[in-house]
């Protein structure tokens, strides 16, 4: 499917349910004017042109307990990206793995409990026969999110 | 704070679907509706569930890739690049890194030429000695429940 343009009524939309995915579809109508049915089904399109791909709650995961988001940066043999991208998948405490052009061949974070977790990670991965080099960063803080995040065209 | 089962099912099962009624909630763990709205208000007020959003796919709107910038500043000044960073439109996150660089931001780019304006216009932010830039190939696909990438 072409990338189809978002009018107003789909932005504000996304734009409420970006803040709060709990707005129900009555708040959004009153604020846009129009009637529920015309947000509901702007909203089945959204999900049906994969605009949406789902929704989530985000949980601070220092007070669960996972306090250290770790990001590492690793290198690996030529041609053993996608091997070395399998297994680290099937890691612990995983949140994203990308190959990566750069600095390394890919890049990964993590949420990991304590500083032990980070080391044993990093050994994991450095074990790994076609790995050549895993670079470890951890986040300081609490990582910020922008406030925007992202505009919609 | 303790976190009993009931609060680790509203927890798993909001993070796959956030527009999931209580009552769905509560039927799978046998208990009332309002119970599942009561721990909800409290693991909110408890800062365990700090927002609910919707998982956006960028290629769909006009993204096309994922890029992970690493920058330098002069010591003692990375606060203050930091909250420069946090406000252009397309970031996702930005922390204070302890590893090979001082910041991390990860963002949400158009295109090539979007990549370079983003990096410049970080170069020319005041104390920024260094931007690294990688580009992320396919992450979209994959979907972490903490960044919303």
């Amino acid at each position: 499917m072409e990338n189809r343009k978002l009018d107003e009524i789909d932005i504000t939309i996304l734009r409420t349910l970006q803040k709060d995915i709990r707005t129900s579809f009555k708040e959004i109508a009153n604020q846009c004017n129009i009637s529920t049915d015309t947000i509901k089904n702007r909203y089945n399109k959204l999900i049906e042109n994969e605009v949406i791909r789902g929704s989530t709650i985000v949980v601070d995961p220092k007070k669960m307990g996972q306090g250290n988001l770790v990001i590492i940066g690793i290198k690996v043999e030529q041609k053993f990206s996608d091997s070395v991208l399998n297994m680290i998948k099937k890691m612990k405490g995983l949140c994203v793995v990308t190959k990566s052009i750069g600095q390394y061949d890919i890049e990964a974070i993590f949420l990991l409990e304590d500083i032990e977790q980070i080391g044993i990670t990093k050994d994991k991965i450095e074990d790994f026969p076609q790995v050549k080099s895993a670079d470890v960063g951890i986040f300081v803080d609490k990582p910020l999110l922008c406030p925007k995040n992202f505009e919609f065209e | 704070m303790k976190l009993d089962n009931i609060d680790i099912t509203i927890l798993e099962m909001l993070k796959k679907d956030a527009r999931i009624s209580f009552r769905e909630i509560a039927r799978k763990i046998d208990v009332s509706p309002d119970t599942i709205s009561n721990r909800f208000e409290r693991l909110k007020e408890q800062g365990i569930i700090v927002s609910s959003t919707v998982i956006i796919n960028p290629k769909k709107i006009g993204y096309s890739f994922i890029a992970r910038f690493g920058v330098d500043v002069k010591p003692a000044y990375s606060s203050q690049v930091l909250e420069e960073i946090i406000k252009i439109p397309s970031v996702i996150v930005a922390s204070k890194l302890v590893g090979k660089y001082d910041l991390i931001s990860i963002i949400v780019v158009k295109n090539f030429q979007h990549l370079c304006e983003l990096r410049e216009y970080i170069l020319e932010m005041p104390y920024v000695e260094k931007v690294e830039t990688s580009t992320w190939i396919n992450t979209m696909e994959l979907c972490p429940y903490y960044f919303l990438i």
